[in-house]
């Protein structure tokens, strides 16, 4: 019925070549048959194109288990199957045939679990979604599957704001900003900004955001400098736990809300910002906090959430055990 | 579809996903698709949402009474029988051609594209019909709940302001449409408790009726007799047959236990034993319901009566008050909860086959796409819900009775399309028959009989609806409303094929599903 064997093992023995040590071997995709999954395919490509990673374009359909209300039908599923292979050969065959990419169709009881189970049977560093689905004019969202992932992910997850799908592959990532917190215990954060920069050689920024956001009365001018010397003392501080030969630069940025902070900064077309995941979440999980949301809402560039701490990845299927293989 | 090459078949797909895909070559593998998939009591607690037993009864135990007086526990035994034996056949051609196109599917195979596209014409018909009465039964309740919770009865009145029933209607439509588009699931634990509470509000229901019969408090006590039980103590064929046809229509739904992926976690024996379960839970429910509503009320055209045709479209709306007082708002709870959950399973069963019309090009291909966000049938959905709704909308206003007609012409509808399924059964195994006592079964002898107890339902239905005093008494120009009913929606059908047929001769030609039967 199907004649795919062949040209995927080529597929995954081209990019196991390079991607063995690279920080990007693998990057699964979230693909849906819309714009927001259009965004995600073309962040992912300009990832892979600027890493030599390969791509796994997954597909999560709703595995019969999670219905409650309406009895399944195997016709109907049979047919679901089908327009989803066709999808992802459509998507496919828009593709730089350059990129190493693979097709998959995966059931979960959702979207995000299937995905965060795909990567752990790649073992996937990636897994990149659409950030907004349906955003109001233009704003970014944070659609229900993101949010999800956001929050029980232990693979970095890339969010794709909307109109990603514009910008050429060949782009590639021009430059990595890595938002620091104004508290310590970046490390995991910046581990994961050096391997990027190095897997895409790109230069990294630092970023400190700084939000001015005091009760009224108290002295502004003197909150915003206590602020900012703090906001440099952990730039100092990172630089210093960097690794020779990056190429860095740090930035302060300041506002009266992060939102405002946010707006201040310049952004490179190809730019990609990294942030890690709230002191919130349980150790090696995601947890997206209320700085890195709200920097969301106003970000025009595509974001990774990473970790806080690297937990160790070979142990992923206990969170799997329902998805199908 | 599985009925044709796969044009995605080329898909550079990895080993992993190949994996996924050859599964589809003979049943599913435990990886595939059920991982994780519905086990036994998921199946039954599915299998009796689907049939709502408290709306259904609601619904169909008036008009059975106006037919079969108290030999309604006869007719509901007895109304299990074809439906038992098409099913049978069903669950054979489901096993050989899964299909979301189901009925139209099959069909289509052993008979052609004309009466193929007739079944599908016929499904989706009955479909929409039970869709405007499930949600006019829904409004009803609402505005009981409402005036019995705010303790002003005036508000159940409101239901029969046809303008604000309508209104209301479409924002259930609405709803609905919604729910089933997104495909928005309630948890199962909270589908577990819905039904749960449907079952025990049911048997609260009937055991309060019996009480208070007993004690002497009973509008018409009429004394259990065992004739109730006897189908040939109906007066005559006609009576036997509108009962019989209305049965059809309570045990509608029930199919889909018998159907659903016989992955069902556990063993092969699980879709059957879900199967019994679920059906012996809803004929004792039934049977208990109709034989305690009868003793307590009677069959006469008094206030309470079960003859009184102001009572018979909703049974329950009225006889809650009476029966049970103030724990009467449990009944509108639970009939509430089960329209409900029954709206969305019913939902999908006219998307899933007006999408394979579409895929096969029996009707525009539009009816084909699947929503790339939610995995739904997305545009026939949307179709099925707008003409659901201008279907009520109309009958609400011709009809002095629309949910006692649209019963009506619904068993008619369901004898019409499951006839024919059945006789596709027969006729797609034809060279099989004789292979085995199983095929001689569940091929040939189950099926055809089913077929046949169908077919002549359908034509004595239609034959006796013509009388203006059929069902409710609605007529229009003097011929019976339910008549009227059915015979626009099956010219109107064939008006709409033919329309097809000129725009999209190659399903007609057989270019798309062609003829098959069955050699092994």
């Amino acid at each position: 019925m199907n004649a795919g064997a062949p040209g995927a093992s080529a597929a995954s023995a081209a990019s196991g070549a390079s991607g063995a040590d690279a920080a990007l071997p693998r990057i699964v995709v979230g693909y849906t048959a819309n714009e927001s999954g259009a965004d995600a395919l073309a962040l992912a490509t300009r990832l892979a194109t600027a890493s030599e990673a390969q791509l796994d374009v997954v597909m999560v359909l709703p595995s019969e288990a999670r219905s409650s209300t309406v009895p399944s039908d195997v016709g109907y599923e049979r047919h679901l199957k089908a327009r989803s292979r066709e999808w992802l050969t459509e998507a496919s065959s828009k593709l730089d045939a350059e990129v190493a990419q693979s097709l998959h169709v995966r059931y979960a009881e959702s979207f995000a679990e299937g995905l965060i189970a795909a990567a752990h049977e790649f073992g996937a560093s990636l897994i990149v979604v659409g950030a907004a689905r349906g955003g109001i004019l233009g704003r970014s969202r944070i659609g229900s599957v993101a949010n999800e992932l956001l929050h029980s992910s232990d693979v970095p997850v890339a969010l794709a704001p909307s109109g990603s799908r514009e910008l050429a592959a060949s782009v590639g990532v021009s430059r990595i900003t890595a938002a620091l917190g104004t508290r310590p215990g970046a490390g995991v954060l910046l581990d994961a900004a050096v391997r990027l920069t190095k897997a895409m050689r790109a230069p990294l920024r630092l970023l400190s955001l700084v939000p001015i956001d005091l009760p009224a009365g108290m002295d502004e001018g003197l909150a915003e400098l206590t602020s900012e010397a703090h906001a440099d003392e952990v730039l100092v501080a990172a630089k210093r736990a960097l690794p020779a030969g990056v190429e860095t630069t740090a930035e302060v940025a300041t506002g009266d809300t992060i939102e405002a902070a946010v707006r201040s900064l310049d952004w490179h077309e190809g730019e990609i910002v990294l942030v890690a995941s709230s002191r919130l979440a349980t150790p090696s999980h995601l947890f997206l906090g209320s700085t890195a949301s709200k920097m969301l809402r106003e970000l025009p560039v595509p974001m990774i959430v990473v970790p806080r701490s690297n937990g160790p990845r070979a142990n992923g299927s206990r969170t799997t055990g329902k998805a199908a293989s | 579809m599985t009925n044709q090459p796969d044009p995605a078949s080329s898909a550079p797909l990895t080993s992993a996903s190949a994996a996924v895909d050859a599964s589809e070559q003979g049943g599913l593998s435990k990886k595939g698709l059920s991982a994780g998939s519905v086990g036994l009591i998921g199946a039954i607690v599915i299998g009796i949402s689907c049939i709502a037993p408290a709306y259904t009864l609601t619904a169909a135990l008036g008009p059975t009474v106006s037919e079969v007086g108290v030999q309604v526990p006869a007719i509901i035994l007895v109304g299990f029988i074809p439906m038992l034996l098409v099913a049978l056949g069903y669950r054979e051609l489901n096993k050989r051609m899964p299909d979301s196109g189901t009925s139209f599917t099959w069909a289509t195979r052993a008979f052609g594209p004309w009466v193929g596209w007739m079944a599908g014409w016929g499904l989706v018909a009955a479909t929409i019909l039970v869709l405007s009465n499930l949600a006019g039964i829904a409004v009803d309740f609402l505005f009981l709940l409402i005036a019995q919770v705010s303790g002003n009865p005036g508000i159940a009145d409101l239901a029969l302001n046809p303008f604000i029933n309508i209104a209301v209607c479409l924002l259930f439509m609405l709803g609905a449409t919604w729910v089933s588009y997104r495909d928005m699931q309630t948890t199962q634990k909270l589908q577990y408790w819905l039904v749960g509470f449907q079952i025990l509000v049911l048997v609260t229901f009937s055991v309060a009726a019996l009480i208070e019969t007993a004690n002497g408090n009973a509008f018409d006590a009429t004394p259990i007799e065992l004739s109730w039980f006897n189908p040939f103590a109906v007066e005559s064929f006609s009576a036997f047959a509108a009962g019989l046809s209305l049965s059809i229509f309570i045990f509608w739904g029930w199919d889909v236990t018998l159907t659903m992926n016989e992955e069902t976690r556990g063993s092969d024996k699980t879709p059957g034993r879900a199967a019994t379960i679920t059906v012996v839970t809803i004929v004792v429910l039934y049977l208990l319901i109709s034989v305690s509503l009868i003793a307590f009320a009677g069959v006469g055209t008094g206030e309470y009566g079960l003859g009184n045709p102001d009572i018979q479209d909703n049974v329950f709306f009225h006889l809650a008050g009476p029966i049970l007082g103030p724990l009467a708002v449990l009944v509108s709870l639970a009939v509430l909860t089960s329209s409900a959950s029954s709206l969305q399973s019913t939902f999908v069963s006219p998307a899933r086959t007006l999408l394979a019309m579409g895929h096969y090009g029996a009707m525009p291909e539009k009816f084909a796409s699947v929503s790339p966000r939610f995995f739904t049938p997305g545009y026939a959905t949307i179709v099925s819900a707008i003409v659901a709704s201008v279907f009520y909308t109309v009958m609400r206003l011709l009809s002095e009775n629309v949910l006692w007609d649209t019963i009506t012409a619904l068993g008619m509808m369901i004898c019409f399309y499951y006839g024919i399924t059945a006789f596709a059964c027969v006729w797609f195994f034809r060279k099989v028959w004789f292979r085995s006592v199983r095929n001689v079964v569940y091929t040939l002898l189950a099926p055809l009989i089913g077929g046949v107890i169908l077919g002549v339902l359908f034509f004595t239905t239609l034959i006796d609806s013509m009388d203006p005093d059929y069902g409710s008494g609605s007529s229009v120009g003097g011929v019976g409303l339910v008549f009227v009913l059915g015979m626009v929606v099956l010219l109107g059908g064939v008006v709409v094929m033919l329309w097809q047929w000129r725009k999209r001769p190659a399903f007609f030609r057989g270019e798309t599903l062609s003829r098959a039967v069955a050699s092994e």
